[in-house]
């Protein structure tokens, strides 16, 4: 069997960001940088799934060569192989230039089981993962919180809203986006990270890659307005827990 | 000349930074009230995460990484508590160290290996009443029987001691010999007849971290368990305190850098005359005093790592780290109290912990006095 797990670098979200010259984007100055959260447990549900059929696991990122980093935490962390799509401009890219950049990677590698984060951490489109699956013609079950691959299929629970969950089976080949609650992605030790700059490590210029013309595109990107102050309620008593339950009641869902 | 660390330094940083704040970080407080060590928290999860061996080759169960790593490891556990950066400290630099340096095959294997997996925790006896900062009062004898040693004589204020299964002691084994000669290094394992723990100090900091007397009474130790040459034992120690200062170095580095942290975090939410803390150009003055001499510490303390990782002399940067470091915990640990004002006194915040675990720093393994010492007697040899 053949996995393929795919992360994305991001800043860690503590840092204090800037808005880039062009108005498009994050600046990438200064800022400390970690794999994104919900990729964390692909990750780890990928090596879980590794060590429970000692299926062969590749983890794949694209982006500048400060990516390496994040992909050698995933190879510390279990993974086989790593494979770099060196692209310094990726953060400027679409969800689905991403995707297709994906796909045409993984389109003759077989894969059985593709694992995604749910989202990026940082532009949060949702759509990469989803759209790899429609590239590659194979299912995709979104947002799951349970795992379980038994007599060659997959079984998940999808969470929906409310805390509603769906229990979805599958065949393979199938991709799964991973939400939080899926697993604690374990601590890659330390002897594992030494031995994982031993792993291989495919370098693919993005630039071999055909390019797919974006679907979409940022216009502008700002930080919201400064909001106003709080509200304070002044007078009696009995008068502010009136006026604080109407308020309660049109404003807020606290109240029914 | 590069200051950047490495992908596999960053990440060690990362892994460590995240489980020493998920995992150590929030029963750091209640163990330092109730004295308390936690080994599956303090050492088997250390070992879980291959960190109780890791400047040691894989061949003797370690991860084979560098001594910056294992600074980077000492400095971010102690960043959240001092306790659990020590026992680090004293199990690898002082219990472990000595028997890579020194030990015969025979000893690596048997004592080594475990100690660097973690199945074992290591510890040094060198401190005796009357001899401290002078390892040549040593009044622990050893005398030949046949094949064995038999030991007598105490330790005092020994570091992981009770909790730990193998122990690098030192004891005087020519009694005509003066000062520092005549003293001979032994390895002794925990349950060894004659050898038992005395009093358990009641601390003023490091309050989670084990402190007690070793006690020898007619203690038989094989020979093959002597470490090093007979009689060559301050050698041992001297040698294993060069590296040692690299870990407190680290471990006071990790106590100044948690404090600045918490203090940066507190001045931005406490208001007084209607505006934060930080507002204040005395504050922000007073941060960056703190900030520009953490960050010389840790160039001090790298600088050190990165010399004995080089196979470069080492000695008298170590004891500059050392030096400077435990000075530089003290310094920012009293301000971060200061900046926390009544609060700061309080056991409600860390940074009083953080003062009281700073001051051992520029006690243990070397006082500050010792480090001027070796400082000194290099630049004038």
């Amino acid at each position: 069997m053949k996995l393929l797990v795919c992360i994305k670098q991001v800043p860690d979200m503590e840092s204090k960001f800037k808005v880039g010259a062009e108005g498009l984007w994050y600046d990438r100055h200064d800022l400390a940088w970690l794999m994104n959260e919900y990729d964390e447990y692909g990750v780890e549900q990928a090596v879980q799934l590794k060590e429970q059929t000692g299926a062969d696991l590749t983890v794949l990122s694209i982006g500048p060569e400060q990516v390496k980093e994040t992909i050698k935490k995933a190879l510390a962390m279990g993974c086989d192989r790593g494979v770099h799509i060196v692209d310094d401009q990726a953060h400027l890219k679409d969800p689905f230039e991403i995707a297709s950049m994906i796909a045409e990677f993984a389109g003759d590698k077989g894969f059985d089981l593709i694992f995604t984060g749910m989202q990026s951490q940082d532009r949060g489109s949702a759509q990469v993962g989803v759209m790899v699956a429609e590239l590659l013609t194979i299912a995709a079950v979104t947002t799951v919180v349970d795992f379980a691959f038994v007599d060659g299929q997959v079984t998940v629970k999808r969470e929906l809203e409310g805390g509603v969950k769906a229990k979805v089976a599958s065949k393979l080949p199938v991709l799964i986006t991973c939400q939080l609650g899926l697993n604690a992605p374990r601590y890659p030790t330390l002897p594992n990270i030494m031995k994982a700059k031993k792993k291989e490590m495919l370098s693919l210029p993005a630039t071999d890659l055909r390019k797919a013309a974006a679907l979409q595109e940022t216009m502008k990107i700002e930080f919201p307005a400064k909001r106003s102050g709080g509200l304070f309620l002044e007078g009696e008593v009995a008068s502010i827990a009136d006026r604080l339950i109407r308020i309660l009641k049109e404003k807020t869902t606290v109240l029914a | 000349m590069n200051f950047e660390l490495t992908e596999e330094q960053n990440l060690i940083r990362e892994m460590v930074r995240g489980f020493a704040e998920a995992e150590v970080a929030p029963s750091a407080t209640q163990r330092d009230e109730d004295e308390h060590f936690d080994r599956d928290l303090m050492f088997a999860r250390l070992a879980d995460l291959g960190l109780t061996g890791i400047v040691f080759p894989e061949e003797y169960g370690g991860a084979g990484a560098d001594y910056l790593s294992y600074a980077i490891a000492v400095e971010e556990l102690s960043r959240v508590c001092a306790s659990t950066g020590v026992t680090l400290s004293a199990h690898l630099s002082l219990g472990s160290n000595p028997i890579y340096l020194f030990g015969t095959e025979r000893q690596k294997k048997q004592f080594l290996t475990p100690l660097a997996q973690g199945e074992a925790m290591g510890a040094f006896g060198l401190t005796e009443p009357s001899a401290g900062s002078d390892a040549g009062g040593t009044r622990t004898f050893a005398v030949r029987d046949g094949n064995d040693w038999i030991v007598n004589g105490s330790k005092i204020f020994i570091t992981n001691a009770g909790e730990a299964e193998i122990y690098v002691i030192f004891a005087r084994t020519d009694k005509a010999a003066e000062k520092h000669h005549g003293i001979s290094a032994f390895i002794v394992e925990k349950g060894t007849p004659g050898f038992t723990f005395g009093k358990k100090e009641k601390k003023m900091g490091i309050r989670s971290s084990p402190t007690m007397e070793l006690v020898f009474e007619n203690c038989r130790i094989p020979h093959e368990n002597m470490l090093g040459e007979e009689g060559k034992g301050f050698k041992v120690a001297m040698k294993t305190l060069d590296g040692g200062r690299i870990g407190i170095a680290s471990q006071a580095l990790g106590i100044a850098q948690g404090a600045l942290d918490a203090t940066t975090t507190y001045v931005k939410e406490r208001q007084q005359f209607n505006k934060p803390l930080n507002a204040f150009q005395g504050v922000q003055f007073q941060l960056a005093d703190m900030a520009t001499q953490v960050e010389a510490a840790r160039l001090l303390v790298y600088n050190a790592a990165y010399r004995a990782s080089a196979g470069l002399s080492y000695s008298q940067e170590s004891a500059m780290a050392k030096l400077f470091a435990s000075e530089t915990a003290m310094r920012v640990t009293t301000q971060a109290v200061q900046l926390h004002g009544g609060y700061g006194y309080t056991r409600e915040f860390p940074v009083e912990r953080m003062m009281r675990d700073a001051k051992i720093t520029e006690i243990y393994e070397g006082t500050s006095e010792i480090q001027r010492i070796v400082i000194g007697a290099a630049l004038t040899r």
